[in-house]
């Protein structure tokens, strides 16, 4: 007698591929975060290689309450603050920045004049990158090389020293 | 009859989705590739800036709450759910340990643009303190018409 095999055959089921798939779509849309990745960078001395800055050597810009600012103890709008930096810092390139903001004032105060001063790049080079100005020696001037933050803690260590406090 | 007949081999209506799996396929591939647990879910208002850097994966997270939830200081490791901390000094506490294991450890500070400067000034002066060497200041992108 001949029986017949009956052939079946072997397939993988892939109706519920779909429901699988959106449903993890729908777990990691929910659960993945859009969160903001970027931000200004900020190098802190350490502490043997930070040489000692005397006042008169440096540009001191002072962000005060409601984010106006003060350069040098003069009151400056914000337009005025990157052309006063370009002057001085073409007398002596190596000057530094030191940016002391108010305890009253906000984050927000400072960290758009520390913007502006990190925009001092953009501002001073051409579309191409090259330098639009020179300091006193005939080397381009591109950037600000120190910008410092100091913390009240280090202002009133100064005042100490200087037996200001 | 035959008009019944006619109307029976009328073509169906259908939507073709044979290529819904692959599309499915490469959002989940999407997600898969992009997926990043947020450490820090408190919602604020970040401050703009012009100038924006990529901040490094899984650096240490510090964040300062906005003012009307109590400029509340959290910190994260990257890799786990930011905590909060009640004094400066558990801040240098957890700033110390992260550069003890790697002393070029980056860290991010995520902090409301309302945030009064002096928190702000604490944090920054317990990471000077505990030797960090880099920070980078979270921010959203400040477009040109506000700049």
């Amino acid at each position: 007698m001949n029986i017949q095999k009956k052939e079946i055959a072997s397939e993988i089921f892939t109706g519920s591929m779909a429901d699988i798939s959106f449903l993890l779509i729908i777990y990691f849309m929910i659960t993945s975060a859009f969160s903001a990745t970027r931000g200004l960078d900020f190098a802190l001395p350490e502490e043997t290689d930070t040489p000692e800055i005397k006042q008169e050597d440096s540009i001191e810009v002072h962000v005060t309450p409601g984010g106006a600012i003060e350069v040098d103890k003069k009151g400056l709008p914000r337009d005025g603050l990157l052309p006063y930096v370009l002057e001085k810092l073409q007398q002596n390139p190596d000057k530094p920045v030191i940016l002391r903001t108010d305890p009253d004032a906000t984050y927000g105060d400072m960290i758009s004049v520390f913007d502006l001063l990190r925009r001092a790049n953009e501002e001073w080079t051409d579309e191409q990158g090259n330098p639009l100005y020179k300091d006193v020696n005939g080397d381009p001037l591109v950037e600000i090389k120190t910008i410092s933050i100091p913390t009240q803690r280090e202002i009133e260590n100064i005042w100490n020293l200087l037996g200001m406090g | 009859m035959d008009l019944i007949r006619g109307r029976d081999r009328g073509t169906g209506a259908q939507i073709f989705t044979a290529s819904m799996a692959d599309i499915v396929f490469l959002l989940i591939v999407f997600f898969v590739l992009t997926y990043k647990v947020e450490v820090d879910k408190t919602q604020m208002d970040l401050p703009e800036t012009w100038i924006r850097k990529k901040v490094p994966e899984k650096a240490a997270v510090i964040s300062i709450s906005p003012p009307d939830k109590g400029s509340t200081i959290r910190v994260s490791t990257g890799e786990e759910m930011a905590l909060p901390v009640s004094t400066i000094e558990e801040v240098i506490t957890f700033a110390s340990t992260e550069v003890a294991k790697n002393p070029d450890r980056e860290f991010i500070l995520k902090a409301d643009q309302g945030a009064p400067y002096a928190r702000v000034d604490e944090v920054l002066d317990a990471l000077k303190q505990s030797k960090v060497k880099y920070i980078f200041l979270l921010s959203e992108q400040l477009t040109a018409d506000k700049k």
